[in-house]
């Protein structure tokens, strides 16, 4: 029961970015705790228990986006800038190399840098993220899957995994930038 | 025999250079480079403390507010 508790929060997230409503994502979470009890006895344990959850959560969530005509491009739940760099093409000059060298957080008294305020901020940040970008960032830096996890739990391809995580830190980071460099002065 | 990176290149190499997911030789070129230089180093360090800072939310604090969703709700409520 733990792990119903434990988990379902994620898997509603990850079930609405296929589906078109709350109440079928919830429909579709229960379809999975029901596909698993059914199933548990075929898990060979190749995957992590939670993996293997996820990917008949995420076959479900398809299957039913399906059903209802709702087929999401990928690029909506990616986000459509993951070809673009991360940082600002102004923050460097024609060769490369930084023309404004990033705000340095690191001299600030750590309460500051570490307290609720940040905290909120990166809540915030990742919360406004496209879902996958706020899926792959939640999983691995606030739950602590393992790449491979995550990768396997939402079908991810390793180099889109990877991408989708550097662009969230990216995002992020830039965030906590902002913020401590408008408190800073 | 590792190539030169600049720091536009290398700042978007840096979750893999973290994840250790990058090959050997441009792990080695990310390392060179972040040897001499600030720029980069700040936003590496950044990048480490921003994670751990992640890593001390919890769930519900990256979710988006349910509430909003409900009082959204209720607002076109009122308002028929």
């Amino acid at each position: 029961m733990e792990l119903v508790e434990r988990l379902t929060p994620s898997m509603r997230r990850v079930a609405r970015m296929f589906v078109s409503s709350d109440a079928v994502a919830d429909e579709v979470v229960q379809e999975a705790w029901v596909g698993v009890l059914k199933g548990l006895t075929g898990y060979e344990g190749r995957a992590s228990l939670r993996t293997w959850i996820f990917r008949i959560l995420v076959n479900i969530a398809k299957g039913r986006g399906q059903r209802e005509a709702r087929s999401v491009p990928f690029a909506a739940l990616a986000g459509d800038d993951l070809a673009e760099p991360t940082f600002d093409a102004s923050a460097f000059d024609a060769s490369g190399v930084w023309s404004t060298l990033p705000f340095d957080w690191r001299g600030m008294p750590d309460e500051r840098v570490t307290g609720r305020e940040t905290l909120a901020v990166i809540g915030r940040a990742i919360a406004s993220l496209p879902p996958m970008q706020a899926e792959v960032i939640r999983l691995r830096d606030v739950l602590g899957w393992s790449s491979d996890e995550v990768r396997n739990a939402l079908e991810l391809t390793d180099t889109n995994q990877r991408v989708l995580l550097h662009r969230a830190r990216a995002k992020v980071r830039a965030a906590v930038e902002e913020h401590l460099g408008s408190v800073s002065t | 025999m590792s190539t030169d990176l600049v720091c536009r290149e290398v700042v978007e190499l840096i979750s893999d250079y973290l994840e250790q997911a990058l090959p050997a030789d441009v792990h080695a070129s990310v390392e060179q480079h972040l040897a001499g230089c600030d720029g980069c180093t700040t936003v590496l360090e950044e990048f480490r403390q921003t994670i751990a800072m992640t890593g001390r939310l919890t769930e519900e604090q990256v979710t988006p507010d349910q509430r909003d969703i409900l009082l959204a709700a209720f607002r076109g409520w009122a308002l028929a």
